[in-house]
């Protein structure tokens, strides 16, 4: 006898049992019921690259309170909302980034410009300022944590370290109480002496330095820029200069990476920045090209891959570096560019502890606060609404090298000065590029050969 | 507390740990020829944690262990990417495609487990013997045996003669059931089938189409064709003047005013586009979403009476009076295909939806299409190759022949006064048979009494084929037709108002472009090589790498990439190998001394012509380098020396090479072919006096 059975599906087993339970769900994973899942999975991630440009609003608050250009700016180690900023008129404010107010007002912490701050300690307890009134300044105060407010911040500093000539820049060592001041030389100061203790200037060198920074992870390591065009590894235990190399411009700050102890990063006055293996100095390690004037501030995030940047041109660049294992540069393979119509040039930029923030300071005299990805969403964020924004994340990376997806990547508002700068640059470069292809066409073969790019950016090392 | 971990031995130091490992590795090394025992030592040395606790947990299997080697002995097509030259990417494609194939791999395991419990539910008539034919069991048969809710798919709906159901079409879940009926076609009914609902019907004599703009056009018109939107919710009409979209209570919510006399239509759903074909021979795709009109193709074949859609790359098919089926997409004004399929006008055609049937067939789906015409014939092609039928069969009866393939690729043929459903496999299998014309094994067979049958329709995720006849509508049990797995994210029958609107929402976020339909969907997110090839600049980047590349040097021809690289990019810019290529002076002989290789030099000899495509090959070279130091005119003479002489010598000199380098090719293959098995096979004493030993 023939056995006859029909297909009949149990609806018990379709719909939800009460009212609110969750509608169970039947999958085929088959292909064949899946059409164009392909072209579907496109259009998912062409709208998932628009969604995240809608939302890329990357500006958070800023932070007024100085009458003239804000120069520099710091944060301790170990808090997430301390923030201190000084300006050209002397004036030094410690912001609470969480409440958006001030902590600490000094209108005349210096006479004249700061021009160096830096915490003397992970907490933030006490803050070390110089200026170019031939002072160098330790000052107390609370960091609002609640923790440690054995004493509030005062209006006197603790101490005053007078020098004979003006400061460019301050850094403070990781563990001992000392600091490094830069002027005409790099001096390291005992907290306790009110003299320096030795002096690191290179033999020969008669500069201006303008910047310098303890390594992180061998903190008796430094190194300075300066107006010699001079990129300059010290050693306190040695007590002296170890290395050097003369660049073809002068840098105007430098950084240390937080996760590869021996890379450095210098904002160069070539509109460049450069990333240095302090082992092989020879070259740089990665030229990383975008800013249409000098840039005057660098600093990494804290992860270590990424780094921010700001630069005369009036805008705020936040990179990915590929040595530390980040993306290509940034979506759609450029740099993460910020700009508004009221930020002057920005002289200074730092990134938030926590790495999800971005702060500059500009001419104009604000601190602004920045998102470090553009399009993150501030708030509470649901488990849903998360889930949903890591498959966008992922469709735009799956899909970023189809052509529509990618252009919305690269897509881009720039002002027009930015964009009309970049624009004549590009085209001296290229003339630049030109004239050299046709000089060497018309030389005899073999004597003038092209130099790579990054050791054309080195004159000399020196030891 | 210390002790009790310790004694449990939860947790190893992170020291001793190290330890382990480390001698563990010294042993791998030592004993690397083997690879079994040092996979032994690599699974011993997990934590005891670890294994506590892994029957419990899921690691993700992004972070699971990749072993290549094991996948290597599964499958050995692993690639090696050697020629990659840069390690990173090697290692992240290697790295890729193991993570490919161990998704693929558990994306296939849970099919088939899914498969396995849907198994249970589908359909089936299962015989014992040869003697048994399914076709011979009539409805009543089924009825009976499955009785229940299963019996109740088994409806005869009856409206009067002459007032039966004339076009009808299911919605993409088979929930919902949209047709034509009354006299002359006047009546067009929305009912929710498994509910057993009318969710509206639509009288086009009577006066409530008379007001608005819709009256003069809908009312006391004929529906030619039916078609339900994205779901159930609206459904399109083609009526007398214009298309008619009307909700699913009936309300006329559109009049699409550009589209005149249209007689068939269908939409398609990823793309919300509504495709109607008129009866002056247009073909129009309207934006639902929108509601542009996005493309308008002549046909210049007259009146089209026949439209279907393939599922699975919207291609729609046009079938015409002179017996030609076209295939249309909105981007070409002239059809994809056409070809000559019947003596006759082309009276429906049907695009199997399926892969084949069978679980892990290969077959694309979509590649089969059935046509039947006036002729009295069903012809069965192959949508990749239209190079003549795949099978054929003349069907008995008057009229117009229907035809519909199930989810599950049955086929069922509506002609005369019975319909019959043929088997998956055999359908698509060329008959060699004598006859050539031979139908193929009939699955199951129903006679309708009310004569002319007119259409039939399979429901999705059923087992239920509705056929509208000159009375009513019946709907018959076909056991097996039905797909028993449906994917609630795509369709799901059982579908709450508020799933229905996300999906509608959805659907709309995900509605592909016109642009992208194309015969072949697999298209996109493809490496273009057509377009590459073209444009030649993008050539540039990898021309070094393909100039050594074995495998491009046949696809693209040796010579091209050189011109290419002189053109577009300066000199200055381009790597070392590219410069070398430029000048002449790459070595490609000793790139890679494979034996391939030396094929492909030899393939390229053989041609003779490959000299003369301007890039400067090693004769060429060769040449050049005699005529150094030479002046003008004696360069002139050897010039003409060169050409145009035939001297015999040299010719049988050519001849006697050519054919020496046939036979070292042929060597060569039979090398490959017999050389492996020579070589496992031992030597005997005997061997000496086999017949080719002497050499």
């Amino acid at each position: 006898m023939v056995k006859i059975s029909v297909l009949q599906h149990n609806p018990a087993l379709h719909v939800p049992i009460r009212p609110g339970d969750p509608t169970p769900v039947q999958r085929n994973l088959n292909p064949s019921m899946h059409p164009f899942a392909k072209a579907r999975e496109r259009t998912r991630a062409l709208n998932a690259a628009k969604l995240d440009k809608i939302f890329s609003k990357p500006f958070v608050d800023s932070l007024e309170g100085h009458i003239d250009a804000v120069e520099v700016l710091t944060k301790p180690l170990e808090s997430l909302t301390t923030v201190a900023s000084g300006s050209w008129d002397g004036g030094l404010i410690l912001h609470n980034l969480h409440t958006r107010s001030e902590m600490l007002k000094l209108p005349q912490a210096h006479k004249g410009k700061i021009s160096g701050l830096c915490f003397a300690d992970p907490k933030g307890s006490r803050l070390l300022s110089c200026g170019v009134d031939r002072n160098v300044r330790l000052w107390k105060v609370g960091t609002g944590d609640g923790e440690d407010d054995s004493g509030a911040s005062s209006q006197e500093p603790l101490h005053v370290y007078p020098w004979k000539t003006s400061f460019n820049s301050i850094d403070h060592h990781r563990s001992d109480p000392l600091f490094a001041t830069a002027s005409s030389t790099v001096q390291i100061w005992d907290e306790t002496k009110s003299a320096p203790v030795s002096n690191l200037t290179f033999p020969t060198s008669n500069e201006t330095v303008s910047s310098v920074r303890f390594n992180l992870a061998e903190p008796s390591v430094l190194a300075s820029v300066g107006s010699d065009r001079t990129f300059t590894l010290y050693d306190i235990r040695t007590g002296k200069a170890e290395r050097r190399v003369v660049m073809q411009f002068r840098s105007n700050a430098l950084a240390w990476s937080p996760t590869l102890p021996t890379m450095a990063l210098l904002a160069s006055e070539d509109h460049n920045l450069y990333t240095f293996d302090v082992r092989h100095m020879a070259a740089p390690v990665q030229i990383y090209k975008g800013h249409v004037a000098a840039v005057m501030s660098c600093e990494w995030a804290p992860t270590g891959v990424e780094f921010v940047s700001g630069g005369w041109d009036r805008t705020v660049r936040i990179w990915s570096s590929r040595e530390a294992g980040g993306k290509e540069k940034g979506p759609g393979g450029r740099e993460v560019v910020y700009h508004t119509k009221r930020m002057q040039r920005v002289t200074s930029t730092i990134y938030s502890s926590d790495a999800r923030y971005v702060l500059s300071g500009s001419d104009d005299g604000n601190v602004r606060i920045w998102k470090a990805k553009a399009s993150d969403k501030l708030g509470v964020i649901t488990a849903r609404e998360r889930a949903s924004m890591e498959y966008r994340e992922s469709l735009v990376k799956r899909w970023s090298v189809d052509k529509d997806v990618g252009r919305v990547l690269r897509t881009r508002h720039l002002p027009k000065s930015v964009y009309k700068a970049g624009q004549l640059k590009h085209t001296m470069l290229e003339a630049r590029r030109v004239k050299d292809e046709r000089r060497r066409k018309h030389t005899r073969a073999g004597e003038q050969k092209p130099v790579a790019e990054k050791k054309k950016t080195i004159i000399t090392e020196q030891s | 507390m210390d002790a009790l971990i310790a004694r449990a031995d939860a947790i190893r130091p992170l020291s001793e740990l190290r330890a382990v490992k480390t001698r563990d590795s010294g042993k791998g090394k030592a004993k690397a020829n083997s690879k079994g025992k040092s996979k032994d030592t690599s699974t011993s040395n997990s934590d005891y944690t670890l294994q506590s606790i892994s029957s419990h947990v899921n690691v993700p299997k992004s972070l699971a262990p990749l072993d290549p080697s094991s996948s290597k002995s599964k499958n050995d097509e692993v690639p090696k990417y050697n020629h990659i030259a840069n390690k990173k990417l090697r290692s992240q494609l290697v790295h890729q495609h193991a993570l490919n194939s161990n998704l693929s791999k558990n994306a296939l395991e849970t099919q088939q487990n899914l498969l396995s419990l849907a198994a249970d539910d589908a359909g089936s008539i299962q015989v014992t013997g040869p003697l048994e034919k399914t076709w011979r069991i009539s409805q009543d048969e089924i009825v009976a045996s499955v009785g229940g809710e299963a019996a109740k798919g088994r409806r005869e709906l009856t409206f009067g003669p002459g007032q039966g159901a004339k076009r009808m079409k299911w919605s993409q879940n088979g929930r919902h059931l949209v047709f034509i009926s009354g006299k002359g076609g006047t009546k067009v009914s929305s009912v929710d089938w498994m509910g057993g609902n009318v969710n509206c019907e639509v009288d086009l004599l009577a006066g409530s189409n008379l007001a608005g703009a819709g009256g003069n056009g809908g009312g006391g018109e004929a529906a030619r064709d039916v078609t339900f939107l994205q779901d159930q919710s609206f459904f399109a009409v083609a009526q007398k003047r214009n298309v008619f979209v009307y909700d699913r209570d009936g309300v006329e919510v559109h009049r699409l005013n550009n589209i005149i006399d249209p007689l068939r239509l269908d939409f398609l759903p990823w793309h919300w586009l509504l495709v109607a074909v008129t009866n002056s021979g247009h073909l129009s795709y309207t934006d639902t979403t929108t509601g542009t009109q996005i493309a308008v193709h002549r046909t210049k074949l007259g009146a089209c009476n026949t439209l279907t859609q393939n599922r699975h790359n919207a291609v729609v098919h046009l079938g015409h009076q002179n017996g030609c089926v076209t295939l249309w997409t909105p981007n070409l004004p002239k059809p994809a295909v056409q070809i000559l399929s019947h003596m006759g006008p082309v009276t429906s055609i049907s695009v199997n939806p399926s892969d084949g049937g069978s679980a892990g067939s290969v077959n694309m789906p979509g590649r089969y299409m059935a046509t039947a015409g006036r002729d009295g014939k069903v012809k069965i092609w192959d949508c990749r190759n239209w190079k003549g039928v795949v099978r054929e069969w003349t069907v008995r009866g008057a009229g117009d022949v229907e035809l519909e393939w199930s989810q599950k690729g049955y086929l069922g043929v509506l002609s005369g006064g019975s319909v019959n459903v043929y088997h998956p496999p055999h359908i698509v299998t060329p008959y060699t048979g004598s006859s050539s014309s031979a139908a193929p094994p009939l699955y199951l067979s129903h006679p309708i009494p009310h004569k002319p049958l007119q259409c039939l329709r399979f429901e999705p995720f059923s087992d239920v084929l509705a056929i509208g006849h000159n009375k009513g509508l019946s709907s018959i049990l076909v056991p097996g037709v039905g797909e028993p797995q449906f994917d609630s994210l795509e369709a799901d029958p059982f579908e709450n108002a508020k799933a229905r609107r996300e999906r509608e929402v959805k659907g709309l976020l995900d509605k592909i472009q016109p642009d992208l339909i194309t015969l072949d969907p697999s298209m996109v997110g493809k490496f273009d090589s057509a377009a590459l090839s073209a444009s030649g600049s993008s050539l540039v980047a990898t021309a070094a790498q393909s100039l050594l590349d074995k495998s491009d040097k046949v696809k693209w021809g040796a010579n091209v990439q050189v011109k290419n690289v002189g053109v577009d990019v300066p000199f200055s810019r381009m790597k070392r190998v590219e410069r070398l290529a430029v000048q002449g002076k790459l070595d490609t002989t000793g790139a890679g001394d494979d034996s391939e290789d030396s094929d492909v030099e030899m393939k390229e000899g053989g041609d003779g012509d490959s000299d003369d495509e301007g890039g400067l090959t090693r004769e060429e070279m060769s040449k050049k380098r005699k005529m150094r130091g030479k002046n003008k005119s004696l360069k002139r003479y050897l010039r003409k020396q060169r050409k145009n002489v035939v001297d015999p010598q040299v010719l049988a000199v050519r001849a006697k090479v050519d054919r020496m380098r046939e036979e070292a090719k042929a060597k060569k293959l039979q090398m490959k072919a017999g050389g492996a098995v020579e070589e496992n096979k031992r030597k005997s004493a005997l061997d000496r006096f086999k017949a080719g030993s002497g050499k």
